[in-house]
């Protein structure tokens, strides 16, 4: 037996050891083992030697092996890619935070600004149409405490004098449906008409009442005027208020007002109101989209949900009541 | 499941997956899983702790870094150790020290140690593993015995009697060929045994 043939046997010896030999091979090694003893005892050599290696006990990694594997790989992270995925992560959220901060910012500039207007203009709730439809047939006294007249309760009720300039493209239109108006509340005896060169005087001393049913009519009429300024006295209370670019609502808030110092503060709040709205930016295109005036961002004007067009009511039964004295004055634009 | 010799077992292939793509708790689940026996098997090749713990840790981080380029077309646990042996026979070819190390600890046998050795060898019947494994001068008479062979017979040895491994597993960890296996490892068993006798005259 040469060397060659000694290395195959060496390797048909192993395989067998190891059960890594075809059947074919297993049947010619078991041959060889049988028929030749140095063939056997060679075999037992390699087993014990297999054996001593394999008897080695096994050994255990330390204990602090996986922390000290993760303690590499998060170093190994840190240098390579952790950087830039926080700083992806943290400039993202600083955005965010910056954009909800501007956000937040915003927002409270808008509610401080709407509280600013709420209270220069909210002087009564408005959000029960059918309390501001009645408070709009009503003075403001009959709703706080219908039960119990004013005159009962002894309140001063000054007059109410003022006079509203109307300016139209059609004042002959309008006028004949002031004078309709009139007529239909019945309060043709209370009116005293003046008819001049392209202007008609109305001068009309009335109830409060009256002259709320008289403003519900001529609120279908109101967007026919190019302007309408109310000049209202105060009497002792800072002079005469003008109220530019006036609505229907507003001047029977002022005149359902107890007293001339309400009506006065009344008048000026709605004066800078109306100011104020029309300088606002936007105001124009609020006005083109919905034609309306200022009052419609923040004052609805009142519906009539009957089928009625006016409350009539009949002349006497407001006869004595000479509470208010307005001159409505309309002329050509 | 742990078939590794029919390709990557299951458990091992959703591991892989979510470690792959950042899951700290699968990456933790395959150290624990494998450190134990990859360690052990670098021990036995190094025979040194503390570089046996090095190296360990060097391949678990290697093994993480670069599992998204594991294609799956060899298991898991061949990868892996292929991983740990490659790194190991390089540090023990750069570091020829090991060899001068173990030929050092040979004057620290007894004879009585060496006499059991002999007759072990001698024997025609297989030795006891376990009362190989409780003596503890025979293992470190054995291991440096192993420590002489060069590194490539020491690994195809302890690839096969000490972790196990098919011949085909073995090719796969050592790049070689399955009849290149049949031979280095004829020849190591053979070289080591010689060793082991020469020790004992």
């Amino acid at each position: 037996m040469n060397w060659t043939e000694d290395q195959n046997i060496e390797e048909l010896l192993n395989g067998f050891l190891d059960g890594e030999l075809t059947a074919r091979q297993q049947t010619e090694v078991q041959r060889l083992i049988t028929h030749d003893s140095r063939f056997a005892h060679r075999l037992q050599e390699l087993r014990n030697c297999k054996m001593l290696v394999s008897s080695l006990p096994f050994v255990e990694a330390p204990a602090e092996m996986t922390d000290e594997i993760k303690a590499s790989l998060e170093k190994t992270a840190l240098l390579d890619f952790k950087p830039h995925h926080l700083d992806r992560r943290i400039g993202a959220r600083h955005l965010f935070v910056r954009r909800l901060a501007a956000v937040a910012a915003m927002a409270g500039l808008v509610a401080v600004l709407a509280s600013l207007i709420y209270t220069i203009v909210a002087t009564e709730d408005v959000a029960d149409k059918s309390v501001a439809i009645e408070a709009w047939q009503q003075p403001v006294e009959q709703i706080l405490a219908p039960a119990v007249p004013a005159d009962r309760l002894g309140l001063a009720m000054e007059t109410f004098n003022g006079r509203l300039e109307l300016k139209t493209a059609s004042p002959t239109a309008v006028s004949a449906s002031i004078s309709r108006a009139i007529e239909d509340i019945g309060l043709g005896d209370k009116v005293s008409v003046k008819t001049e060169v392209n202007k008609t005087v109305y001068d009309l001393a009335c109830s409060c009442e009256s002259l709320n049913l008289l403003l519900s009519d001529l609120e279908n009429i109101w967007k026919k005027f190019d302007s309408a300024n109310l000049s209202l006295e105060t009497g002792g209370f800072g002079g005469d208020v003008l109220i530019e670019a006036v609505t229907a609502r507003q001047i029977a808030d002022i005149a359902n007002q107890n007293g001339i110092q309400k009506r006065s503060e009344l008048a000026k709040n709605f004066a800078v109101l109306n100011k104020t709205s029309r300088s606002l930016p936007g105001s124009e295109i609020l006005t083109a989209i919905f034609d309306k005036g200022p009052d419609s961002i923040s004052i609805p004007k009142p519906v009539l949900t009957s089928g009625e067009k006016s409350i009539k009511r009949p002349p006497a039964q407001a006869a004595d009541e000479k509470e208010v004295h307005l001159t409505i004055t309309v002329a050509e634009r | 499941m742990q078939s590794e010799a029919a390709g990557i077992s299951i458990d091992d292939a959703v591991l892989v997956k979510k470690a792959g793509r950042g899951d700290p708790e699968a990456a933790e689940r395959l150290i624990l899983k494998y450190q134990n026996r990859i360690y052990n098997a670098i021990l036995k090749i190094c025979a040194n702790t503390d570089d046996a713990a090095e190296l360990t840790q060097e391949t678990f981080v290697k093994i993480i870094e670069n599992l998204d380029k594991f294609e799956g077309r060899s298991s898991f646990y061949t990868w892996a150790f292929r991983i740990a042996v490659n790194l190991t026979l390089n540090y023990c070819r750069r570091d020829g020290k090991l060899a001068i190390r173990s030929l050092d600890d040979d004057a620290e046998y007894n004879e009585q140690t060496k006499q059991v050795l002999k007759d072990l060898l001698a024997d025609e019947k297989s030795p006891d593993p376990a009362s190989v494994a409780q003596n503890k001068e025979l293992c470190a008479i054995v291991i440096g015995a192993m420590m002489k062979l060069d590194e490539a017979h020491r690994a195809v040895i302890v690839l096969r009697d000490i972790e196990g491994m098919s011949y085909a597993q073995i090719a796969e960890v050592l790049d070689i060929e399955l009849g290149t296996v049949r031979s280095r490892l004829s020849r190591a068993r053979s070289n080591l045994r010689e060793i082991m006798e020469t020790f004992l005259r």
